[in-house]
């Protein structure tokens, strides 16, 4: 187990720059999951601490060495990869074993943390079967297996529940949790799903492009994202965005007209100018209000029905659509007229750049 | 020859990774014992051709004397030389269409994936493991005109038995014959494969359209495999211009001339009559037309493409 | 217009008329074949008088067992052998080799030599076996397996089918192996090279075929009777068929010549076949 450190770490290939200057201190045994949509440069910066890419600028330490022309095998850290990268022609305790048989670890000893790991991840009965005799998920324990049987210094995950169905990557997802807890060890985990980088990570890392945008526990990047794309990506359905303006600027608090209903009361620290902004609100703050009350005015779209909660689509008139999220027997129907209630302490306010403009704690 | 597209692609990812220049010692280990062998016996020799080609140079002794391009110069006016292109192209020309023909004709017929069609194809690929000494026997055998079976089979209709091989006419077609029984699996299942890749969805497609079957295989099934047409033609031509063990060993180049072809020339002219530089610019010759042929076939596909 | 449909699905007549054809060339491909193994079986004197007839009576083995006691034959045999499997293990080890470098190594030069070694693929054998008699003379190694083995090493065409092999492999198969602490030569020995088996079989196949096949060259470079491959013996055992008193003897060695390459191709048919569908899709 080690702490893992990048120092203004980049990667260039050709004129591409694919990532610009990541810093980032992983603290020994924390589980850090790096997210972001495709093409942000979570996979090649997980490639590049694994020792598989180049670091064209800045340093890597894992353990509190730099590694930057440490070759991958000798770095010490194990990696479960997106499609589990099993060798094919062996059983699945060669397949574990293989690392440990190439530092030359006496065979009484592979044997025995083999069947250590087997035993972690339920897998003892598989040990003589080939991959290809086995499922999607029980390759990926395999997989996973392999990683623990080296006792590496971290593990890195390379998207691994991408290719199996919905319910097994729910399972596996609580049990990686759970492994991790089990072992304690340092996990770097790359994904494009925010639901695994919500329910699993200590720290989530938010990229894109190449950039790391945020860096922090799950529900704090949740309630406090820090520009437009940390708060659309993270929260599904996603958080509602509308355009507007702040008219009056009062003391620890703004008026925003999002012009389908009355202005929306903003509690802010800092001062601001009027001028135009966009106004987030996640789809749980917003209710359906009774007669008379509430902000926003429009139409029901679509209902979706969910059991416990129920997913209204409102149009606003104009281009503006939000989505609120209420409780599994609300009464909407398609077609009907509704008002919908904000909470204005919930709702964030960002600057024309896409940056938040923090909000004074209620 | 089909190769050198895919090459150039698929080498432009390169990946580069943190043991990157250390890769480049390995990379050579691995490529030296090829490369070795490669230049001793491939390259060496073809550049050394070229040279033996610019001498009078005999095969026992030590005569060699430089004499430039005459040896190129002379074949322009050694009848011998132009009589065996001559034989050589009519073998090619009468063997390349009938080959390719066939080729695909047993392939349509035999593509089905059933066990009575996989036997077939078994069959009709299996005389491609001979020798060219064990067909030419057969063929020898077969043509004889007493004891071949075909004699044998003239005779019982009544038919005064042909000696193919000695007739002035039937020894280039008999030599054409028993190429097409030698080697017609190859192409056969080189059009196999490409059938099927052909989706059968397209079958059902023109089916549903009302297509014939001579339609079908016009608009749909010639089209898909044209790629394949051209790889066996190309493939066929260089490997039948270099027709020599049917040419020595069935009609050992007679009668009076008329099968004789350019490699046999070559290995005469090398092996019989010691000229190996006069025999080193007519293989010289042969391999710059091949080279051209091939060369053809990598500019079709690349238009195409 | 569903009437014409129907005849086209089934079309029953055309079908069986394409099969009773197919049926007919089938026999042409296998009626020779069958009368020469069946002139093998029959004693000398006998063919000397008549050479019809598709059974073996009256029946002997005479022909074959005066082959192995007298004759060259197994001398050629074991020669074919020797060169056909050293042949075969060569290519498959510097191919496997060089292949794995141009799939996946990294180097400088790497793509104009591996355009350089593919248009060796051009080069036919008639443009170099002068020159290569000429070396192997001043090296005084003619009639030697050695001789008759390294030329064909030398055609790269194992080194082309390797190079598309070892690409098509994932490469996070070998990334999961480096992490696994495997050497290069590691990856390549117990990862690349296992899972390359289908290609190698396929391959090695190929090379024995035409190993055993080959003409041109042992027919230069062997000219000591005893140095002869089956090949090459038996094309100077073929003189005038109308004359020889030993039809039956020349009928065995050919079956002899064949009898290994048959045998492999009836138990291997499946990869041949498929090696040729995998030199053909590129």
């Amino acid at each position: 187990m080690a702490s893992v450190v990048l120092r203004d770490v980049t990667k260039r290939y050709g004129d591409f720059q694919a990532l610009h200057g990541a810093s980032l201190h992983i603290e020994e045994g924390e589980f850090v999951v790096f997210v972001g949509p495709s093409g942000c440069g979570k996979s090649t910066l997980l490639r590049m601490i694994a020792g598989l890419e180049s670091i064209t600028s800045g340093e890597i330490l894992i353990g509190g060495e730099r590694v930057n022309e440490t070759p991958a095998r000798h770095r010490g850290i194990s990696m479960v990869f997106q499609n589990y990268a099993l060798y094919p022609h062996m059983t699945v305790a060669e397949n574990m074993g293989f690392g440990l048989k190439n530092i030359g670890t006496p065979k009484a000893e592979i044997d025995a943390r083999v069947a250590e790991a087997a035993r972690i991840l339920q897998i003892e009965a598989l040990l003589d079967r080939k991959p290809r005799e086995m499922s999607g998920g029980q390759r990926q324990r395999v997989a996973i297996g392999r990683a623990i049987v080296r006792k590496p210094k971290a593990f890195l995950f390379d998207e691994p529940l991408s290719n199996l169905d919905a319910a097994l990557r729910v399972q596996m997802r609580t049990e990686l949790a759970r492994l991790h807890q089990t072992i304690g060890a340092t996990m770097i985990y790359v994904t494009h799903d925010q639901v695994e980088a919500m329910t699993m990570a200590d720290r989530i890392v938010v990229m894109r492009e190449g950039h790391i945008e945020q860096v922090g526990a799950p529900l704090d990047l949740y309630r406090n994202p820090k520009n437009l794309f940390v708060a659309g990506f993270l929260g599904s359905p996603k958080m509602n965005f509308l355009e507007g303006r702040i008219g009056e600027v009062g003391e620890g608090r703004v008026l925003v007209d999002v012009g389908h209903g009355a202005p929306l009361s903003v509690p802010v620290s800092s001062r601001i100018d009027p001028g135009p902004v966009t106004v987030g609100i996640r789809p749980e703050h917003l209710k359906l209000a009774a007669n008379g009350s509430g902000v926003l005015t429009g139409r029901v779209d679509v209902v979706e029905q969910l059991g416990n909660s129920t997913l209204i689509y409102v149009d606003l008139g104009g281009r503006a659509q939000v989505v609120a999220e209420e409780s599994g027997d609300c009464p909407a129907h398609v077609g009907e007229t509704v008002r919908l209630a904000v909470a204005p302490a919930a709702a964030h306010l960002f600057d024309g750049r896409g940056d938040v403009i923090p909000r004074s704690v209620p | 020859m089909t190769i050198t597209a895919t090459a150039s692609s698929s080498l432009a990812e390169r990946r580069e990774t943190v043991t990157g220049r250390r890769e480049a010692w390995a990379a050579y280990l691995f490529l030296a014992p090829f490369l070795l062998v490669y230049l001793v016996f491939l390259v060496y020799p073809l550049f050394k051709g070229f040279w033996i080609s610019l001498h009078d140079w005999e095969l026992v002794g030590s005569y060699r004397e430089y004499i430039g391009f005459l040896n190129y110069e002379d074949l322009w006016y050694d009848p011998i030389f132009w009589l065996t292109v001559r034989n050589t192209l009519t073998f090619v020309a009468l063997t390349v269409p009938a080959m390719t023909v066939l080729s695909l004709a047993l392939a349509l017929g035999v593509s089905r994936r059933t066990r009575t069609h996989g036997i077939l194809r078994g069959i009709f690929f299996a005389s491609s493991v001979f020798s060219v000494s064990v067909v030419t026997l057969i063929w020898q055998m077969v043509l004889n005109g007493e004891r071949g079976l075909i004699a044998h089979l003239l005779r019982s209709l009544g038919i005064a038995p042909i000696d193919f091989l000695g007739h002035p006419f039937w020894a280039m077609p008999s030599m054409v014959v028993a190429t097409l029984w030698w080697s017609v699996g190859l192409p056969m299942a080189l059009f196999i494969a490409g059938l099927q890749q052909i989706p059968g969805e397209l079958y059902e497609a023109a089916e549903l359209d009302n297509a014939s079957r001579w339609t079908v295989l016009r608009k749909i099934t010639l089209p898909a495999i044209h790629r394949t047409v051209i790889l066996v033609i190309v493939l066929q031509i260089v490997l039948q211009f270099q027709v020599f063990g049917q040419a020595l060993l069935m009609t050992q180049g007679g009668p009076a001339d008329r099968t004789r072809t350019l490699v046999q020339n070559i290995y005469h002219t090398a092996f019989r009559d010691w000229q190996v530089g006069y025999a080193s610019a007519m293989a010289m010759l042969l391999f710059v037309l091949m080279f051209f042929v091939s060369m053809l076939q990598l500019y079709i596909g690349r238009r195409e493409d | 217009m569903s009437r014409d449909a129907t005849v086209q699905v089934q079309n029953p007549w055309l079908d069986r008329l394409v099969l009773v054809l197919l049926i007919l060339m089938a026999a042409m491909w296998l009626i020779p074949v069958i009368w020469i193994v069946v002139m093998s079986l029959k004693p000398n004197a006998v063919l000397m008088r008549s050479t019809a007839g598709f059974l073996p009576i009256p029946f002997t083995l005479q022909n074959f067992t005066d082959l192995l006691q007298v004759s060259a034959v197994p001398n050629w045999l074991i020669n074919s052998l020797i060169v056909a499997v050293a042949m075969t293990l060569l290519t498959l080890i510097v191919s496997s080799l060089a292949g794995y470098a141009f799939a996946r190594l990294d180097f400088p030069g790497k793509r104009i030599i591996f355009i350089l070694v593919l248009a060796g693929l051009m080069v036919p054998e008639q443009a170099v076996f002068i020159p290569l008699h000429t070396m192997f003379a001043d090296w005084g190694m003619h009639n030697t397996h050695v001789a008759l083995t390294m030329p064909r090493v030398a055609v790269p065409i194992g080194v082309f089918l390797m190079t598309q092999f070892f690409r098509a492999v994932p490469r996070e198969l070998e990334e999961a192996a480096e992490l696994d602490n495997a050497s290069r030569f590691t990856v390549f020995w117990k990862i690349m090279l296992p899972l390359s088996l289908p290609a190698l079989t396929t391959l090695g196949l190929f090379t024995f075929l035409h190993a055993w096949n080959d003409f041109l060259w042992p027919l230069v470079s062997a000219t000591e009777t005893d140095m002869y491959t089956v090949t090459v013996g038996l094309a100077s055992i073929q003189g005038n068929f109308a004359q020889t008193q030993g039809l039956g003897s020349v009928m065995a060695s050919a079956v002899f010549a064949s009898l290994p390459v048959v045998l492999i191709y009836l138990i291997f048919q499946r990869y041949i076949v498929r090696g040729v569908a995998m030199g053909s899709t590129r």
